[in-house]
């Protein structure tokens, strides 16, 4: 390494001071000398770092590492060169001149703080917020409930019809019948809510439970089923949930985790899918519970009203049909459906004096009653 | 002294998509050093005077300061978005019966959330700034900038208030105080910035916003009379006037970023005598906005073609209708799908994002540059937060 110009900067001022570099006789070091410097620095080439992702190769940037208060362990002075030969000699003989380096104990400092992260965003996720939401649901005036849901019902209309005005079947024969349904289930128990029970015009087998006591089933599911047992099986099923204000709880803990995890993940591209799956998967967990605890309220139900439990566990069987693909257990948000079928096979085959819901003529109704 | 930006399209590029793959690739973690490198790129192209600047930040600290952030904000936003909700749900009302002051308040409630945060977000933005003033560095010397969010917070939230109350007629005098306040506490090395100039003097800036206002109105009125007196010329040319003022005020609003950007510079003094010139011209960032634009939506389209393309080559696969063809579809369309949004916006970056700030840093000037020599070195400043506020509300958008 020959003697080659260069511009450093102490550090100190902001003034710009023109020297002289070249390798010491033992080789270990850089000597810096200039008129403007008040002694000669030697640079050990052990200790030398280069500025990384710069937008030049025309020019490298030398600092030292050093434990200094710097953000990283860095000399705050400045050796810049400019002189191709002298550049290219550095990247060939020094490989470590990139390397990032931490100040000490900075493993720990993230051990520390990332556990500290992840307590505060898992106790807020699986613990306070889920905790707030059942109180929170269990406080809220039965009222503003009703029209909660009247307003998710409408939003759900909107989605399912893709905004091509009313859903609702109005057949009033298979009103009668669905009235009839929901009467026989819940006359001879204590009922919280006043449910009120609807079809939607759509192919889709499904219902849903919205707060308030608003139940939606939807033409699919009533076409799908043999028997008005296995209709009234899902009302049971969707019944349960109103009484458990599980549409009420899932609404409030959604809004208060939402922001918390997209506010984790990021807006990286893709986060909020992330994000999303990160909702589903916590959603999954949530009301695997509140499933089994609406089929175990269901078979109850149907047992208290003297309708056989077999026509539910036929709708898991069929349901099992429908899914083509095998979703697995931890992304589902129902239980295994074999599971449920057996539950309830097992729970039907104990039962006595069950007698039929609908007659066959209300039935026909009730299927017929989008037309 | 000139200022020369140096930065070229290819190895910005390179870096972006390297570093964006990164970080999908670790699920976002990577984002943190990803902005730093690409700081680093920038920082180091900025050329004043043969000295180029320097970005010291690191990955580390920013993802230390994002967990502290964390921390704070998981309480904080998770509650207070819970109980908006509840509160929102208890003003909530019959949607069939409701009268207009019941549904006002309800979409109030909703937007409360937003103003809930919004301390924050303001916040965010004055430690983001100050983290990126402490970790810049030329000459060697440390640029800085004085603690001072929580005030910074009161000042922008009365003056984005009055600026509001006056239909946006006090703008340059929230636009002028919001940024005297934050280049008064600034500092490079010793030396003090100052913000001089008087915010009045903004109204220039403002009059294409202003002209397209006045467009609107009087194309307003004249379609209200037009439905008045039942002539159809008229209602045409009110309808032709609200299109032209529309698109005016939009040129109008970037003229005056770009513009009051080069007044408030101008008016700058840093130490007693040290003062800048800046010169950026409205045309060429609305030119840079319309034809980097464009040509990025034309490659986005492309790229997302690509992977439609690709995804079409799995059809033949699906005929046999098995879970697992489906499933491999499913991942290499995400996959696909995220990889083009890393192009994307890469190209984004080096088509819209470099050309403009290049601009800015090109005609800006430094005048009596030979004081500079005199400035002395400033602290470390270790207490930042390296804008982990600004991370995790994601304020501060590219760079």
């Amino acid at each position: 390494m020959q003697k080659t110009e260069a511009q450093f900067f102490d550090g100190l001022t902001a003034g710009r001071h023109d020297v002289h570099v070249a390798l010491s006789d033992d080789r270990q070091a850089m000597i810096i000398t200039g008129d403007t410097l008040p002694e000669p620095l030697r640079w050990t080439l052990m200790d030398l770092r280069a500025l990384s992702d710069t937008g030049h190769t025309d020019r490298l940037t030398l600092t030292r590492h050093a434990e200094t208060d710097d953000e990283a362990p860095r000399d705050p002075a400045r050796l810049v060169l400019l002189d191709p030969e002298l550049i290219a000699w550095m990247h060939r003989t020094r490989p470590g001149l990139f390397r990032a380096d931490m100040h000490k104990g900075t493993w720990r400092k993230i051990g520390i703080y990332t556990g500290g992260a992840v307590a505060a965003a898992g106790l807020m996720l699986f613990v306070i917020l889920p905790a707030m939401a059942n109180t929170l649901a269990q406080i809220i005036p039965i009222e503003r409930e009703i029209a909660f849901g009247k307003v998710v019902v409408r939003q759900m209309e909107r989605v399912l019809g893709s905004g091509s005005g009313s859903l609702r079947c109005t057949d009033p024969a298979g009103i009668a019948a669905l009235d009839k349904m929901v009467t026989r289930l819940t006359e001879t128990r204590e009922m919280q809510y006043q449910i009120s029970s609807q079809v939607f015009d759509h192919g889709m087998v499904n219902a849903f439970a919205a707060p308030g006591g608003q139940v939606v089933v939807l033409r699919g599911l009533l076409e799908a089923a043999e028997s008005p047992e296995e209709v009234a099986g899902v009302l049971a099923h969707e019944i349960g949930h109103v009484e458990s204000r599980d549409a009420t709880r899932h609404a409030l803990r959604t809004a208060g985790s939402a922001g918390l995890l997209t506010m984790i993940i990021g807006d990286f591209s893709g986060g909020a899918a992330i994000a999303l799956v990160g909702e589903k998967l916590m959603t999954a967990a949530y009301s695997r519970e509140a499933e089994a605890a609406a089929d175990l309220f269901a078979l109850d139900m149907l047992q208290q009203a003297d309708v056989s439990a077999d026509g539910f566990a036929r709708f898991f069987d069929e349901l099992d049909d429908l899914q083509g693909i095998e979703i697995p257990a931890y992304l589902s948000t129902h239980p295994i459906t074999a599971d449920r079928a057996d539950q309830a096979r097992d729970f039907a085959r104990e039962q006595s004096g069950t007698r039929p819901i609908l007659s066959d003529a209300e039935w026909r109704a009730l299927q017929n009653i989008c037309r | 002294m000139d200022i020369r930006y140096t930065g070229e399209k290819g190895p910005l590029f390179g870096l972006a998509l390297k570093t964006g793959l990164l970080t999908i690739v670790t699920l976002g973690i990577y984002r943190f050093w990803q902005k730093t490198r690409i700081r680093k790129y920038i920082w180091s192209s900025v050329d004043a005077g043969g000295d180029t600047f320097e970005y010291t930040g690191t990955g580390i600290e920013k993802f230390l300061g994002f967990l502290v952030a964390i921390v704070f904000l998981a309480i904080y936003v998770g509650i207070i978005q819970m109980v908006l909700f509840y509160a929102g749900l208890n003003i909530m009302v019959d949607p069939e019966t409701a009268t207009t002051q019941e549904a006002i308040a309800q979409v109030a409630a909703i937007y409360i959330t937003f103003f809930a945060v919004l301390p924050f977000i303001l916040y965010a933005m004055y430690r983001a700034r100050r983290y990126k003033m402490a970790r810049t560095r030329w000459r060697g010397i440390r640029f800085g900038m004085e603690k001072g969010a929580w005030g910074y917070v009161l000042r922008a939230i009365g003056y984005g208030l009055l600026a509001a109350i006056t239909l946006g007629i006090l703008l340059p005098l929230q636009t002028f105080k919001l940024e005297k306040y934050m280049a008064d506490r600034s500092y490079y090395g010793s030396a003090r910035f100052t913000q001089e100039g008087k915010w009045s003097d903004l109204y220039k800036a403002m009059t294409h916003i202003l002209i397209a206002i006045g467009i609107v109105v009087v194309s307003a009125i004249a379609m209200a009379g037009a439905a008045a007196s039942e002539t159809v010329g008229l209602a045409v040319l009110g309808g032709i006037g609200i299109f032209v003022g529309y698109i005016w005020f939009f040129f109008g609003s970037v003229h005056y970023s770009v513009q009051s950007f080069g007044y408030l510079s101008r008016n700058k003094v840093l130490g007693d005598e040290i003062r800048f010139d800046a010169q950026p011209r409205t045309g060429f960032v609305i030119k840079t906005y319309i034809l980097g634009g464009l040509l990025l939506s034309l490659l986005a389209s492309v790229a997302f073609g690509i992977v439609g393309a690709l995804a079409t080559g799995f059809i033949p696969l699906m005929q046999d209708g098995s879970g697992v063809a489906i499933a491999m579809f499913g991942v290499v369309m995400a996959i696909g799908y995220i990889v083009a949004l890393v192009v994307v916006q890469a190209l984004s970056m080096i088509l819209i994002t470099q050309p403009i700030l290049g601009h800015y840093v090109e005609t800006l000037k430094i005048r009596n540059a030979g004081a500079l020599n005199r400035i002395a070195q400033r602290e470390a400043e270790t207490g930042v937060d390296a804008e982990g506020f600004a991370d995790a509300l994601d304020v501060g958008g590219a760079i």
